[in-house]
Protein backbone atom coordinates (compact mmCIF):
# COMPACT_ATOMS: atom_id res chain seq x y z
CA UNK A 1 0.00 0.00 0.00
CA UNK A 2 2.66 2.54 0.63
CA UNK A 3 4.24 1.64 -2.88
CA UNK A 4 1.92 3.40 -4.57
CA UNK A 5 1.79 4.97 -8.32
CA UNK A 6 0.86 8.01 -6.33
CA UNK A 7 3.07 11.46 -7.26
CA UNK A 8 5.94 13.11 -5.23
CA UNK A 9 4.04 16.58 -4.06
CA UNK A 10 5.17 19.92 -5.15
CA UNK A 11 3.34 22.85 -3.70
CA UNK A 12 2.15 24.28 -6.98
CA UNK A 13 -0.02 21.26 -7.92
CA UNK A 14 -4.01 21.71 -7.50
CA UNK A 15 -5.26 21.30 -4.81
CA UNK A 16 -7.96 19.36 -6.20
CA UNK A 17 -6.10 17.49 -8.27
CA UNK A 18 -4.21 15.86 -5.77
CA UNK A 19 -7.05 14.28 -3.72
CA UNK A 20 -9.26 13.14 -6.29
CA UNK A 21 -5.73 11.13 -7.58
CA UNK A 22 -5.61 9.77 -3.74
CA UNK A 23 -8.97 10.49 -2.23
CA UNK A 24 -7.13 9.84 1.65
CA UNK A 25 -5.64 13.06 1.53
CA UNK A 26 -9.42 14.31 2.26
CA UNK A 27 -8.61 13.54 6.00
CA UNK A 28 -5.37 15.82 5.67
CA UNK A 29 -8.33 18.46 4.60
CA UNK A 30 -10.25 17.83 7.98
CA UNK A 31 -7.12 17.47 10.17
CA UNK A 32 -5.99 20.50 9.21
CA UNK A 33 -9.29 22.09 9.30
CA UNK A 34 -9.13 22.99 5.50
CA UNK A 35 -12.73 23.61 4.13
CA UNK A 36 -13.52 22.55 0.87
CA UNK A 37 -14.43 23.56 -2.61
CA UNK A 38 -11.12 24.08 -3.29
CA UNK A 39 -11.27 25.54 -6.51
CA UNK A 40 -8.90 26.05 -8.73
CA UNK A 41 -6.34 26.86 -5.94
CA UNK A 42 -2.96 25.59 -5.50
CA UNK A 43 -1.77 23.92 -2.60
CA UNK A 44 0.29 26.78 -1.98
CA UNK A 45 -2.48 29.08 -1.89
CA UNK A 46 -4.83 27.01 -0.26
CA UNK A 47 -1.90 27.24 2.70
CA UNK A 48 -1.37 31.06 2.47
CA UNK A 49 -5.49 31.15 2.82
CA UNK A 50 -5.52 29.16 6.12
CA UNK A 51 -2.18 30.36 7.30
CA UNK A 52 -0.59 26.96 7.31
CA UNK A 53 3.67 26.67 6.97
CA UNK A 54 2.95 25.27 2.76
CA UNK A 55 6.15 22.93 3.88
CA UNK A 56 4.18 21.09 6.72
CA UNK A 57 1.42 20.62 4.46
CA UNK A 58 3.20 18.97 1.83
CA UNK A 59 5.19 17.14 3.83
CA UNK A 60 2.05 15.56 5.49
CA UNK A 61 0.58 15.25 2.29
CA UNK A 62 3.59 13.13 1.08
CA UNK A 63 3.16 10.88 3.79
CA UNK A 64 -0.22 9.74 2.85
CA UNK A 65 1.22 9.77 -0.90
CA UNK A 66 3.27 6.72 0.17
CA UNK A 67 6.20 9.29 0.86
CA UNK A 68 8.89 7.81 3.48
CA UNK A 69 11.47 10.35 4.39
CA UNK A 70 9.56 12.96 6.61
CA UNK A 71 11.96 14.51 8.96
CA UNK A 72 11.87 17.43 11.80
CA UNK A 73 14.66 19.36 10.41
CA UNK A 74 12.35 21.07 7.43
CA UNK A 75 10.77 22.28 10.33
CA UNK A 76 10.73 24.95 13.40
CA UNK A 77 9.50 25.40 16.86
CA UNK A 78 6.75 27.37 16.07
CA UNK A 79 5.10 24.75 14.01
CA UNK A 80 4.66 22.67 16.98
CA UNK A 81 1.38 24.31 17.13
CA UNK A 82 0.04 23.51 13.70
CA UNK A 83 1.34 19.99 14.67
CA UNK A 84 -0.52 19.38 17.35
CA UNK A 85 -3.32 21.09 16.66
CA UNK A 86 -3.74 18.64 13.50
CA UNK A 87 -3.11 15.32 15.96
CA UNK A 88 -5.54 16.49 18.24
CA UNK A 89 -8.09 16.93 15.21
CA UNK A 90 -7.64 13.55 13.97
CA UNK A 91 -7.65 11.81 17.42
CA UNK A 92 -11.31 13.19 16.90
CA UNK A 93 -11.58 11.87 14.08
CA UNK A 94 -10.93 8.32 15.54
CA UNK A 95 -12.96 8.81 18.75
CA UNK A 96 -16.17 9.89 17.46
CA UNK A 97 -15.92 8.68 14.09
CA UNK A 98 -14.07 5.83 12.79
CA UNK A 99 -14.31 3.71 15.68
CA UNK A 100 -17.85 3.99 16.78
CA UNK A 101 -18.32 3.66 13.17
CA UNK A 102 -16.92 0.01 13.68
CA UNK A 103 -18.44 -0.66 16.74
CA UNK A 104 -21.58 -0.43 15.24
CA UNK A 105 -21.20 -2.64 12.56
CA UNK A 106 -19.61 -5.50 14.77
CA UNK A 107 -23.01 -5.15 16.51
CA UNK A 108 -24.82 -5.80 13.45
CA UNK A 109 -23.12 -8.52 12.49
CA UNK A 110 -23.89 -9.88 16.02
CA UNK A 111 -27.39 -9.46 15.38
CA UNK A 112 -27.25 -11.82 12.08
CA UNK A 113 -24.47 -14.18 13.24
CA UNK A 114 -25.31 -16.39 16.24
CA UNK A 115 -21.78 -18.17 16.95
CA UNK A 116 -21.03 -17.62 20.30
CA UNK A 117 -17.56 -16.35 19.25
CA UNK A 118 -19.29 -12.89 17.98
CA UNK A 119 -19.79 -12.15 21.88
CA UNK A 120 -16.14 -12.44 22.44
CA UNK A 121 -14.91 -10.51 19.71
CA UNK A 122 -17.55 -7.41 20.50
CA UNK A 123 -15.84 -7.49 23.66
CA UNK A 124 -12.34 -7.78 21.92
CA UNK A 125 -13.30 -4.66 20.35
CA UNK A 126 -14.77 -2.56 23.26
CA UNK A 127 -11.61 -3.36 25.23
CA UNK A 128 -9.36 -2.52 22.55
CA UNK A 129 -11.59 0.53 22.13
CA UNK A 130 -11.18 1.55 25.83
CA UNK A 131 -7.63 0.94 25.82
CA UNK A 132 -6.97 3.51 22.69
CA UNK A 133 -9.27 5.83 24.34
CA UNK A 134 -6.85 5.82 27.27
CA UNK A 135 -4.02 6.83 24.62
CA UNK A 136 -5.52 9.31 23.30
CA UNK A 137 -6.58 11.16 26.31
CA UNK A 138 -3.31 10.77 27.63
CA UNK A 139 -1.75 12.44 24.53
CA UNK A 140 -4.39 14.96 24.39
CA UNK A 141 -4.26 15.79 28.18
CA UNK A 142 -0.36 15.75 29.16
CA UNK A 143 1.50 15.54 25.29
CA UNK A 144 0.13 18.02 23.65
CA UNK A 145 -0.08 20.33 26.62
CA UNK A 146 3.67 19.59 27.18
CA UNK A 147 4.38 20.30 23.70
CA UNK A 148 2.34 23.90 23.37
CA UNK A 149 3.92 24.80 27.44
CA UNK A 150 7.41 24.29 25.80
CA UNK A 151 7.01 26.55 23.16
CA UNK A 152 5.42 28.95 25.36
CA UNK A 153 8.05 28.63 27.59
CA UNK A 154 10.40 29.47 25.18
CA UNK A 155 8.59 32.45 23.89
CA UNK A 156 8.48 34.11 26.89
CA UNK A 157 11.67 35.97 27.85
CA UNK A 158 12.53 34.21 31.37
CA UNK A 159 11.56 30.22 30.37
CA UNK A 160 11.01 28.16 33.63
CA UNK A 161 12.38 24.72 32.54
CA UNK A 162 9.88 22.05 34.08
CA UNK A 163 10.71 18.56 34.14
CA UNK A 164 9.16 16.07 31.94
CA UNK A 165 6.59 13.60 32.87
CA UNK A 166 6.32 11.63 29.56
CA UNK A 167 8.56 8.85 28.54
CA UNK A 168 8.92 8.54 24.80
CA UNK A 169 9.50 5.07 25.52
CA UNK A 170 5.57 4.32 27.25
CA UNK A 171 4.49 6.49 23.69
CA UNK A 172 6.32 3.72 21.49
CA UNK A 173 4.60 1.04 23.51
CA UNK A 174 1.10 2.22 23.55
CA UNK A 175 2.03 2.30 19.61
CA UNK A 176 2.84 -1.19 18.59
CA UNK A 177 -0.30 -2.49 20.74
CA UNK A 178 -2.50 -0.23 19.19
CA UNK A 179 -1.27 -1.36 15.36
CA UNK A 180 -0.99 -5.06 17.15
CA UNK A 181 -4.65 -5.60 18.02
CA UNK A 182 -6.23 -4.42 14.28
CA UNK A 183 -3.85 -6.65 12.77
CA UNK A 184 -5.19 -9.31 15.56
CA UNK A 185 -8.58 -8.44 14.70
CA UNK A 186 -8.41 -8.69 10.70
CA UNK A 187 -7.18 -11.89 10.56
CA UNK A 188 -9.59 -12.99 12.91
CA UNK A 189 -12.80 -11.59 10.62
CA UNK A 190 -10.73 -12.58 7.59
CA UNK A 191 -9.06 -16.40 8.52
CA UNK A 192 -11.07 -18.10 10.87
CA UNK A 193 -14.68 -16.67 12.50
CA UNK A 194 -17.72 -18.84 11.29
CA UNK A 195 -19.90 -16.60 9.07
CA UNK A 196 -23.36 -16.50 9.02
CA UNK A 197 -24.81 -13.74 6.78
CA UNK A 198 -22.71 -11.35 7.69
CA UNK A 199 -20.00 -11.53 4.98
CA UNK A 200 -21.32 -7.70 3.62
CA UNK A 201 -20.85 -6.16 7.58
CA UNK A 202 -17.71 -8.41 7.79
CA UNK A 203 -16.74 -6.63 4.42
CA UNK A 204 -17.49 -3.08 6.62
CA UNK A 205 -15.42 -3.85 9.11
CA UNK A 206 -12.67 -4.32 6.94
CA UNK A 207 -12.62 -1.46 5.13
CA UNK A 208 -12.89 0.72 7.93
CA UNK A 209 -9.81 -1.06 9.43
CA UNK A 210 -7.75 -0.20 6.56
CA UNK A 211 -9.27 3.28 6.56
CA UNK A 212 -7.94 3.36 9.85
CA UNK A 213 -4.87 1.63 10.30
CA UNK A 214 -3.98 4.41 6.69
CA UNK A 215 -4.53 7.34 8.45
CA UNK A 216 -2.95 5.99 11.85
CA UNK A 217 0.27 5.27 10.31
CA UNK A 218 0.58 8.33 9.62
CA UNK A 219 -0.20 9.77 12.65
CA UNK A 220 2.51 7.97 14.56
CA UNK A 221 5.05 9.01 11.85
CA UNK A 222 4.22 12.51 12.19
CA UNK A 223 4.19 12.10 15.97
CA UNK A 224 7.82 9.66 15.46
CA UNK A 225 9.56 11.91 13.18
CA UNK A 226 8.55 14.99 13.54
CA UNK A 227 6.82 16.05 17.02
CA UNK A 228 8.93 13.98 19.48
CA UNK A 229 12.36 15.16 17.84
CA UNK A 230 11.38 19.25 17.83
CA UNK A 231 10.09 18.70 21.52
CA UNK A 232 13.37 17.32 22.27
CA UNK A 233 14.88 20.02 20.71
CA UNK A 234 12.89 22.89 22.66
CA UNK A 235 13.50 20.99 25.88
CA UNK A 236 17.29 21.07 25.16
CA UNK A 237 17.29 24.96 24.19
CA UNK A 238 15.17 25.73 27.38
CA UNK A 239 18.30 23.68 29.59
CA UNK A 240 20.77 26.17 27.84
CA UNK A 241 19.08 28.92 28.42
CA UNK A 242 18.34 28.67 31.91
CA UNK B 1 0.53 -7.75 7.41
CA UNK B 2 4.13 -7.06 7.69
CA UNK B 3 5.53 -3.74 9.64
CA UNK B 4 7.50 -1.38 7.43
CA UNK B 5 11.60 -1.64 8.65
CA UNK B 6 12.90 0.98 10.25
CA UNK B 7 16.16 1.82 8.13
CA UNK B 8 18.42 4.53 9.54
CA UNK B 9 21.44 6.13 7.20
CA UNK B 10 24.64 7.28 8.68
CA UNK B 11 25.37 8.96 5.07
CA UNK B 12 26.70 12.36 4.47
CA UNK B 13 26.01 12.34 0.82
CA UNK B 14 22.63 12.69 -0.57
CA UNK B 15 22.99 11.57 -4.04
CA UNK B 16 24.35 7.77 -2.62
CA UNK B 17 21.44 8.17 0.00
CA UNK B 18 18.40 8.93 -2.02
CA UNK B 19 19.75 6.33 -4.92
CA UNK B 20 20.17 3.99 -2.02
CA UNK B 21 16.13 4.76 -1.49
CA UNK B 22 15.45 4.68 -4.90
CA UNK B 23 16.48 1.27 -5.31
CA UNK B 24 15.13 0.02 -2.10
CA UNK B 25 11.95 1.41 -3.03
CA UNK B 26 11.56 -0.63 -6.46
CA UNK B 27 12.38 -3.72 -4.23
CA UNK B 28 8.72 -3.68 -2.63
CA UNK B 29 10.42 -3.65 1.37
CA UNK B 30 8.59 -1.78 2.88
CA UNK B 31 10.79 0.83 4.88
CA UNK B 32 10.74 3.97 7.25
CA UNK B 33 14.15 5.81 7.10
CA UNK B 34 15.68 8.53 8.96
CA UNK B 35 19.34 10.15 9.07
CA UNK B 36 21.81 10.18 11.04
CA UNK B 37 24.87 12.59 11.21
CA UNK B 38 26.44 10.95 14.03
CA UNK B 39 26.80 8.05 16.87
CA UNK B 40 24.65 9.82 18.56
CA UNK B 41 21.97 10.42 15.94
CA UNK B 42 22.12 6.92 15.65
CA UNK B 43 21.23 5.94 19.09
CA UNK B 44 18.22 8.51 19.51
CA UNK B 45 16.72 7.25 16.28
CA UNK B 46 16.77 3.69 17.53
CA UNK B 47 15.46 4.75 20.86
CA UNK B 48 12.93 6.71 19.43
CA UNK B 49 11.94 3.92 16.88
CA UNK B 50 13.84 0.52 16.98
CA UNK B 51 16.18 0.13 13.71
CA UNK B 52 16.21 -2.65 11.75
CA UNK B 53 19.30 -1.61 9.48
CA UNK B 54 21.73 0.72 9.71
CA UNK B 55 23.77 2.04 6.47
CA UNK B 56 27.07 3.65 7.47
CA UNK B 57 29.49 5.37 6.18
CA UNK B 58 32.57 3.74 6.89
CA UNK B 59 34.21 6.91 7.40
CA UNK B 60 32.42 7.66 10.17
CA UNK B 61 34.19 4.74 12.12
CA UNK B 62 37.51 6.01 11.11
CA UNK B 63 39.53 7.19 14.30
CA UNK B 64 35.81 5.79 16.80
CA UNK B 65 36.07 2.09 16.29
CA UNK B 66 36.00 2.11 20.06
CA UNK B 67 33.00 4.34 19.93
CA UNK B 68 31.50 1.97 17.20
CA UNK B 69 31.90 -1.40 18.80
CA UNK B 70 30.35 -0.22 22.08
CA UNK B 71 27.17 1.16 20.25
CA UNK B 72 26.69 -2.22 18.22
CA UNK B 73 26.88 -4.23 21.40
CA UNK B 74 24.80 -1.59 23.37
CA UNK B 75 22.20 -1.70 19.75
CA UNK B 76 22.71 -5.16 19.43
CA UNK B 77 19.05 -6.14 16.77
CA UNK B 78 20.13 -3.52 13.56
CA UNK B 79 22.26 -4.60 11.42
CA UNK B 80 25.13 -2.62 10.06
CA UNK B 81 25.73 -2.44 6.38
CA UNK B 82 28.76 -0.46 5.05
CA UNK B 83 28.46 2.12 2.38
CA UNK B 84 31.90 1.50 0.61
CA UNK B 85 33.11 4.04 -2.54
CA UNK B 86 36.33 4.68 -1.26
CA UNK B 87 39.18 3.50 0.19
CA UNK B 88 38.43 2.03 4.05
CA UNK B 89 40.80 -0.34 5.87
CA UNK B 90 40.02 -3.41 5.94
CA UNK B 91 39.74 -3.56 10.22
CA UNK B 92 37.33 -1.31 9.82
CA UNK B 93 35.10 -2.99 7.05
CA UNK B 94 35.50 -6.04 9.19
CA UNK B 95 33.50 -4.82 12.32
CA UNK B 96 30.43 -4.22 9.73
CA UNK B 97 27.87 -7.14 8.85
CA UNK B 98 27.79 -6.71 5.40
CA UNK B 99 29.07 -3.79 2.64
CA UNK B 100 27.78 -2.57 -0.25
CA UNK B 101 30.03 -0.55 -3.09
CA UNK B 102 29.06 1.89 -5.42
CA UNK B 103 29.33 -0.53 -8.39
CA UNK B 104 27.22 -3.20 -6.97
CA UNK B 105 23.88 -3.59 -9.25
CA UNK B 106 20.43 -2.84 -7.81
CA UNK B 107 19.73 -7.00 -7.78
CA UNK B 108 23.00 -7.39 -5.41
CA UNK B 109 22.17 -4.90 -3.35
CA UNK B 110 18.29 -5.93 -2.32
CA UNK B 111 19.29 -9.54 -2.27
CA UNK B 112 22.17 -8.77 0.38
CA UNK B 113 19.34 -6.20 1.89
CA UNK B 114 16.77 -9.06 2.13
CA UNK B 115 19.41 -11.65 3.35
CA UNK B 116 20.55 -9.73 6.27
CA UNK B 117 17.16 -8.58 7.29
CA UNK B 118 15.79 -12.68 7.05
CA UNK B 119 19.27 -13.91 8.79
CA UNK B 120 17.00 -16.30 10.99
CA UNK B 121 17.24 -18.99 8.58
CA UNK B 122 14.61 -21.44 10.92
CA UNK B 123 12.13 -18.74 10.54
CA UNK B 124 11.75 -19.12 6.69
CA UNK B 125 11.68 -22.84 7.03
CA UNK B 126 8.63 -22.47 9.51
CA UNK B 127 6.31 -20.65 7.19
CA UNK B 128 6.06 -23.95 5.32
CA UNK B 129 4.22 -25.89 7.99
CA UNK B 130 1.60 -23.05 9.43
CA UNK B 131 -0.19 -25.86 11.47
CA UNK B 132 0.08 -25.89 15.22
CA UNK B 133 1.98 -28.59 17.12
CA UNK B 134 0.24 -30.52 19.64
CA UNK B 135 2.60 -28.47 21.89
CA UNK B 136 1.63 -25.19 20.32
CA UNK B 137 -2.00 -26.21 21.04
CA UNK B 138 -1.33 -26.71 24.92
CA UNK B 139 0.54 -23.89 25.24
CA UNK B 140 -2.16 -21.90 23.04
CA UNK B 141 -5.07 -23.45 25.35
CA UNK B 142 -3.06 -22.18 28.87
CA UNK B 143 -2.84 -18.58 27.31
CA UNK B 144 -6.40 -18.72 26.46
CA UNK B 145 -7.76 -19.06 29.56
CA UNK B 146 -5.48 -16.26 30.83
CA UNK B 147 -2.57 -18.08 32.33
CA UNK B 148 0.97 -15.75 32.61
CA UNK B 149 3.95 -17.47 30.83
CA UNK B 150 5.66 -18.86 34.26
CA UNK B 151 2.36 -20.50 35.12
CA UNK B 152 2.50 -22.45 32.07
CA UNK B 153 5.91 -23.10 31.82
CA UNK B 154 5.16 -25.28 35.64
CA UNK B 155 1.91 -26.40 33.89
CA UNK B 156 3.82 -28.17 31.70
CA UNK B 157 7.10 -28.65 33.15
CA UNK B 158 9.21 -26.88 30.67
CA UNK B 159 11.23 -23.77 30.68
CA UNK B 160 9.98 -20.10 30.42
CA UNK B 161 12.02 -19.86 27.48
CA UNK B 162 10.61 -22.78 25.64
CA UNK B 163 7.41 -21.01 26.58
CA UNK B 164 8.28 -17.58 25.03
CA UNK B 165 9.45 -19.47 21.95
CA UNK B 166 5.99 -21.53 21.39
CA UNK B 167 4.21 -18.14 21.94
CA UNK B 168 6.23 -16.50 18.93
CA UNK B 169 5.85 -19.58 16.85
CA UNK B 170 1.62 -19.78 17.27
CA UNK B 171 1.79 -15.81 16.31
CA UNK B 172 3.51 -16.22 13.60
CA UNK B 173 1.33 -19.26 12.16
CA UNK B 174 -1.87 -17.76 12.57
CA UNK B 175 -1.84 -14.04 12.78
CA UNK B 176 -2.36 -13.11 15.83
CA UNK B 177 -0.11 -12.11 19.25
CA UNK B 178 -2.41 -10.78 21.99
CA UNK B 179 -3.74 -12.80 24.17
CA UNK B 180 -7.67 -11.60 24.01
CA UNK B 181 -6.77 -12.54 20.36
CA UNK B 182 -5.44 -16.38 21.11
CA UNK B 183 -8.30 -16.86 23.26
CA UNK B 184 -11.42 -16.06 20.15
CA UNK B 185 -9.05 -18.39 17.72
CA UNK B 186 -8.88 -21.17 20.82
CA UNK B 187 -12.65 -21.10 21.18
CA UNK B 188 -13.25 -20.69 17.69
CA UNK B 189 -11.34 -23.58 16.91
CA UNK B 190 -12.68 -25.79 19.58
CA UNK B 191 -9.30 -26.02 21.69
CA UNK B 192 -11.40 -24.32 24.81
CA UNK B 193 -14.88 -23.94 25.64
CA UNK B 194 -16.68 -20.39 26.12
CA UNK B 195 -17.40 -21.55 29.54
CA UNK B 196 -14.12 -22.25 30.41
CA UNK B 197 -13.17 -18.62 30.00
CA UNK B 198 -16.45 -16.72 31.02
CA UNK B 199 -15.77 -18.35 34.82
Amino acid sequence: MYQTTNIYLSPDLKMSDIILNNPYLMLLLEHFGIEVPLQEKSLQEICLENDLNTELVLTFANLYNGANNASADLFSHKDVLAIVNYLQKSHRYYSEEIYPNILNTIRQMSLMNHHKEMVLVEKFFMDYMNEVTEHLNYENEVVFPYARGLFEQLKNESPVFRKSTYAVSEYKEHHNDIEEKLDDLRNLLLKYLPQENDQVLRRKVLFSLYELEYDLNIHSQIEDLILIPLVTSMEKQLKATR
Amino acid sequence: MNKPMHIVFAESSDIVMEGLVGILTKSGLKFQISKAKTFDDIEICHSRKNCDLIFINPSLIHNNSKVFNALKCQLQTPKWVGLVYSFHDQQILSLLDAIITISDSPETIISLVKSIINSDPLQEHKKLLDVLSEREIDVLKLVATGLANKEIADKLNISIHTVITHRKNISQKIGIKSVSGLTIYAVVKKFISLETITE
